[in-house]
């Protein structure tokens, strides 16, 4: 599938800005079933400059410097790509006990390995707890494969937690969420990863765009129009496994992802600090529109 | 109080005792001290150190504390007797802590570098990747080779047999060194025969070294260096300021800098100046809000971006907490084997990181012998002593380590040696802790000769500065050649001339301009109050009103006195609301608040202002505190006395201060402010004063300091058209409004990037201050009553020009601070996380 995506982020502030450092993670990720296309990034007001960075996992950065007085800054990324299926199916079967993923995961220095294990800890936003466990051992029984508990895990989530975007912001912590059983896209990965985390896994977050039109006979996912987030899981051999615990699905060729990193503070598409503006808004459109089959 | 030294109890017993192996005879290197401190005797060293202390609580020396429910700026407490280190255990520890220093760079070289550490198993994943200090956007960053430390500082204890351990490593941005200054500054003063005998090695040879290592790391030249603050709460503030100034770096806080095309620029009054080289007192995470910790507001957004594109040097560079860990320490003799190919000289304390399951399961073990504590700092977890958990909790406390035992680390805890202080005429001993300091020079590496040492509070084994310790010189007792170079006595190097100096940075500026103004603000009201007190005890009723008129002169919007609409007030009340006027700190127009506010700016700007003004800063702090017996009678006397400080400092501001930047805002600042104040008053005489009120001029005068003036002209025939010619017009009086007005016009012109409007505004009201004649202006005369219906005309055109004025004044200042300041530390705001 080739997409076109537009993600235009409009900050409005109450008094002018004179300064305005910002740093977007916009830039789509190139992988084994997604190869970015082309990419732009329109700002304005211009910044006085505008500079791109890889990041410790691989992301594109862009760090830009707003100088002239605005009291409007929008950030229009656009991008096409081309996404291969990823289905399930290519899962492992059954795949390796979860116990013997985490047993062999400090051990492994290989380079994928290492790569891995970092994602096994604590992070800014996500602590490790025992009631994280407790739940995620629902899932995860005694010798249980990795992939067919991971499902399991994703499922309840989606069973248990209700979409709700009043009841959370981006500073919620899981702790709150998991108490709740409310939240977006973003609480419910970060849910997922915790529990993952706090039986000794590794599990990322992953950023990205989710299609915005259905297809015929199937129903429409939540967290189009606006940026997705979901969770991926080291399983050694076969890599990182996707999956979305806000639709209950293996992410396929409907997903887009932009960055990945140990929670959304690593990963969060466009933040920054501006010098005056007080009060400010912000919205945030969201358009993936298929325009081919790649 | 008698003393008798040599019966000072000598304790030997579970603990190293620094200075007596048995308890009876000081130890070799500690006899010359012994001696003389016996020759001097305790009547006359009592008296030095009460000198002593004297000036720390003068020189404004100072350690905030947290948890102090007095407040912050607590004394810095010194003892007066130095820790004594031989020659040859100098050579010991010297050589243990250098080798430390290069390992610890090469590890943080290699773990934000190529990880070989961690590939090759040399270094446990776990313990970088659990590490919240492991800052993972430096990594890869470039830095100038073996320059990760620039200065790190290693915390040593001696154990009973007398051998030395590490206890910690402070690789950020080690504090202290300052204080060790300071602390060798006093010492050397009280004793300093036996200082000059003894064979000191010097503390001024380090810092040269480190200025020449900024200096070199920033490429050489003529660099911009600053010495980044958290700011005057942060509890080491007075040492950033002891350092900026003694090292000549310019002290700043993050909201002073500012990020533009990838490089970090300085915001002065000049404009924006590029900073080469930032020594850094903020913790890593905390020194840019756009990379690292977002909700920080003490660093400075886009730095991270800036040290990547190389246009900037951090000292020590951003990330060196990562190895503050003691979860590091078991793996120090592995490391320095396979980093150096050299044993490690200087061993830790014994230390378990229980990240590793044998270690873990020793630690669990034996709990009772050791301390748990958490392996990184950041969690918030007060250190547990294994042995006092409760027997049915011990299991608890091993689940909850079990779930995420990398977050441990279990230490023995070590007997610490113990040293003699001064308390109350006797030596006791008390445990140490000594602080060495370790300067990567570039070109090598230099220990801090001797280093802070932290003493316990009481008996007992808890040395800690924030827990409110004392600390003690160390003296390096040498036996070769000392180097005596000081720093303001530089060597034969060739010197390059300037004359110009670097740029103010805006928020100094700032400070300044509000330190001349709040200085002339209580000179005013000590004036006025001071004038108005003995007439107030000899006032009858029809006095009354023209001391309410000086009052009004004050402009007091937290003024007590009932409205004067209403009905007059009374004396009794008059003499309350002057009692609060100059001691209620609460009301921010009172003398004791506006003392507040120059001890406050002042204190921002310490590091800009000579020895002796800071002296006068913290004296006129405390100048109008009365403490015994009749406040009110006592004020006057006080008064006088606050006042005469606030004529030092004036006379220090005009002769001592160089006519830089600085000097021209704190001049503005003072003849803004008097200008203010005396437009008001002017504008009581203006305002026809009837005739019971005419002793105000009396009053005026005398706030004015123009009495005799006023007598040698006019004998003593009070008219109010003389006093307006002696206040208003006479460009001769230093106190005229003439004279201000003609002087903020001069000041101006000098201003960097001129500010052309108010500077016309300027001249413009001069000239209409001078078209004003006052030969022709009639005044109301005590029997004309029916003054008023006359129209006179020019009387009130010069009322209307002074309310004008009264309106322009404080707009200049407005536009002065938006012009200069208002981008000095305004704090940016976080959107989008």
């Amino acid at each position: 599938m080739i997409y076109k995506i537009v993600h235009r982020s409009t900050y409005k502030y109450k008094y002018p800005v004179s300064v305005g450092n910002h740093v977007t993670c916009l830039k789509p990720r190139s992988s084994m079933h997604q190869k970015l296309v082309q990419m732009e990034l329109d700002i304005q007001p211009p910044p006085a400059m505008s500079t791109e960075r890889v990041d410790f996992f691989g992301n594109r950065l862009n760090f830009f410097t707003v100088q002239e007085l605005h009291k409007e800054l929008v950030v229009e990324a656009r991008s096409e790509v081309v996404l291969r299926e990823q289905h399930a199916t290519l899962w492992p079967k059954p795949g390796p006990a979860w116990e013997e993923v985490a047993r062999a995961l400090p051990w492994d220095h290989s380079h994928a390995g290492l790569d891995a294990y970092q994602f096994a800890f604590e992070s800014p936003r996500i602590r490790i707890r025992q009631e994280f466990a407790a739940y995620a051992l629902e899932s995860f029984t005694p010798l249980r494969p990795l992939p067919e508990a991971l499902l399991d895990l994703t499922k309840r989530i989606n069973r248990d937690f209700h979409f709700d975007s009043k009841v959370t912001n981006v500073r919620t912590p899981p702790e709150e969420v998991f108490r709740k059983r409310r939240g977006v896209c973003q609480d419910f990965a970060h849910v997922q990863i915790a529990c993952l985390r706090s039986i000794n896994l590794a599990a990322r977050y992953v950023s990205g765009y989710l299609r915005t039109f259905q297809r015929p006979g199937q129903p429409r996912l939540i967290g189009a129009d606006a940026s997705h987030a979901w969770v991926s899981v080291y399983c050694p051999e076969s890599g990182w496994l996707d999956v979305d615990p806000t639709n209950d699905v293996v992410p396929s060729d409907g997903h887009v992802t932009l960055a990945w990193g140990r929670d959304y503070g690593d990963v969060s598409p466009l933040h920054g600090l501006a010098l005056g503006g007080g009060a400010h808004t912000l919205k945030v459109a969201v358009d993936m529109e298929p325009i081919g089959v790649g | 109080m008698s003393v008798d030294l040599d019966q000072t109890p000598l304790r030997y017993g579970a603990t190293y005792d620094e200075l007596s192996a048995d308890g009876v005879n000081p130890r070799e290197h500690w006899t010359h001290l012994m001696e003389s401190l016996r020759a001097i005797g305790p009547e006359e060293l009592s008296r030095r150190w009460n000198r002593a202390e004297r000036r720390i609580r003068e020189n404004g020396i100072t350690y905030n504390i947290y948890s102090d429910p007095l407040g912050a700026n607590r004394p810095w407490r010194i003892d007066l007797v130095p820790l004594l280190i031989s020659p040859d255990e100098w050579r010991f520890i010297e050589q243990g802590i250098i080798q430390r220093a290069q390992l610890l760079n090469v590890i943080l070289e290699d773990l934000y570098g190529l990880q070989e550490l961690v590939t090759n198993g040399h270094f446990p994943a776990a313990l970088l990747y659990a590490n919240p200090a492991f800052l993972r956007p430096l990594v890869g960053v470039k830095v100038p080779p073996q320059s990760y430390l620039h200065m790190l500082a290693i915390d040593l204890a001696r154990s009973p047999d007398g051998q030395w351990w590490v206890l910690a490593d402070r690789t950020q941005a080690p504090a202290g060194s300052g204080y060790a200054l300071e602390n060798r500054t006093i010492v050397s003063d009280v004793l300093p025969d036996l200082f000059r005998t003894s064979n000191v090695l010097r503390l001024a040879p380090f810092f040269r070294a480190q200025r020449e290592a900024l200096i070199q790391l920033a490429g050489g030249g003529n660099p911009r260096i600053v010495l980044l603050t958290p700011g005057p709460h942060n509890e080491t503030y007075f040492e950033h300021s002891y350092i900026a100034r003694y090292l000549g770096f310019t002290l700043v806080e993050g909201a002073d800098l500012t990020v533009r095309d990838r490089a970090v620029f300085l915001k002065t009054v000049d404009g924006l100046e590029k900073v080469d080289v930032i020594l850094r007192r903020v913790d890593d995470s905390f020194c840019d809000p756009l990379e690292l910790r977002s909700e920080s507001l003490l660093g400075v957004p886009g730095l991270v971006d800036a040290v990547a594109a190389g246009n900037v040097k951090v000292a020590n560079a951003l990330g060196s907490g990562l190895i503050e860990t003691a979860a590091l320490m078991p793996f120090l003799p592995g490391l320095s084997r396979h980093l150096l190919d050299e044993e490690l000289k200087l061993p830790s304390v014994a230390t378990w990181w229980c990240g590793q399951t044998p270690a873990l399961d020793w630690v669990l073990n034996h709990l009772d012998s050791v301390v748990v504590k958490p392996a990184f700092p950041t969690r918030g977890m007060e250190p547990v002593f294994g042995a006092e958990i409760p027997q049915a909790e011990k299991s608890k406390f091993a689940e909850q380590m079990r779930t995420r035992p990398y977050e441990y680390v279990a230490q023995e805890q070590i007997a610490l040696s113990t040293a003699p202080v001064w308390e109350n005429g006797h030596l006791i001993p008390r445990s140490v802790v000594l602080r060495t300091y370790v300067l990567n020079t570039g070109n090598g590496w230099i220990a801090l000769p001797g280093g802070l040492t932290r003493v316990a509070e009481s008996e007992g084994p808890i040395v800690s500065m924030q827990r409110g310790g004392h600390s003690k010189d160390a003296w390096v007792l040498w036996d070769g050649p000392v180097d005596t170079f000081s720093m303001l006595r530089p060597r034969s190097e060739p010197v390059e001339l300037h004359r110009v100096a670097p740029a103010v940075p805006s928020s100094v500026a700032d400070n300044v301009f509000w330190l001349g103004r709040y200085v002339e603000r209580a000179e005013n009201i000590a004036r006025i109050v001071r004038s108005l007190i003995p007439r107030v005890r000899r006032a009858d009723e029809a006095e009354l009103g023209c001391l309410i008129r000086m009052h009004n002169c004050l402009e007091s919007r937290h003024s007590k006195l009932p409205k004067v609409k209403k009905r007059q007030p009374t004396l009794r009340e008059l003499e309350q609301e002057l009692v609060s006027v100059v001691s209620n700190v609460k009301r921010p127009d009172s003398l004791a608040a506006t003392l507040a506010e120059v001890s406050r700016v002042g204190g921002n700007v310490r590091e800009r202002l000579s020895a002796d003004m800071n002296y006068l800063i913290s004296q006129l702090r405390d100048s109008i505190q009365v403490e015994h017996g009749n406040q009110f009678l006592e004020y006057p006397a006080t008064l006088t006395r606050c006042l005469e400080l606030l004529s030092a400092f004036s006379g220090m501001e005009r002769e001592n201060i160089n006519r830089g930047s600085g000097w021209l805002f704190m001049s503005i600042g003072r003849r803004l402010e008097r200008a203010i104040y005396l437009t008001r008053q002017l504008r009581e005489v203006t305002t026809p004063l009837c005739e019971q009120d005419w002793s105000f001029l009396e009053c005026l005068l005398e706030v004015a300091d123009s009495s005799v003036s006023y007598r040698t002209r006019y004998f003593t025939t009070l008219q109010p058209l003389a006093v307006l010619d002696l206040l208003m017009a006479d460009e001769m009086n230093p106190r005229s409004l003439d004279f201000q007005l003609r002087h903020l016009a001069d000041l101006y012109r000098k201003l960097p990037r001129h500010m052309d409007d108010d500077l016309r505004a300027m001249q413009d009201a001069v000239a209409r201050l001078g078209s004003f004649d006052l030969r022709t202006i009639e005044y109301p005369m005590p029997g004309s009553a029916a003054g008023e219906a006359h129209g006179f005309d020019g009387l009130s055109r010069l009322e209307k020009f002074l309310r004008e004025l009264e309106y322009l004044l404080p707009s200049w200042s407005n536009n002065l601070s938006s012009r200069y300041f208002s981008h000095a530390r305004t704090l940016p705001i976080t959107v989008g996380q």
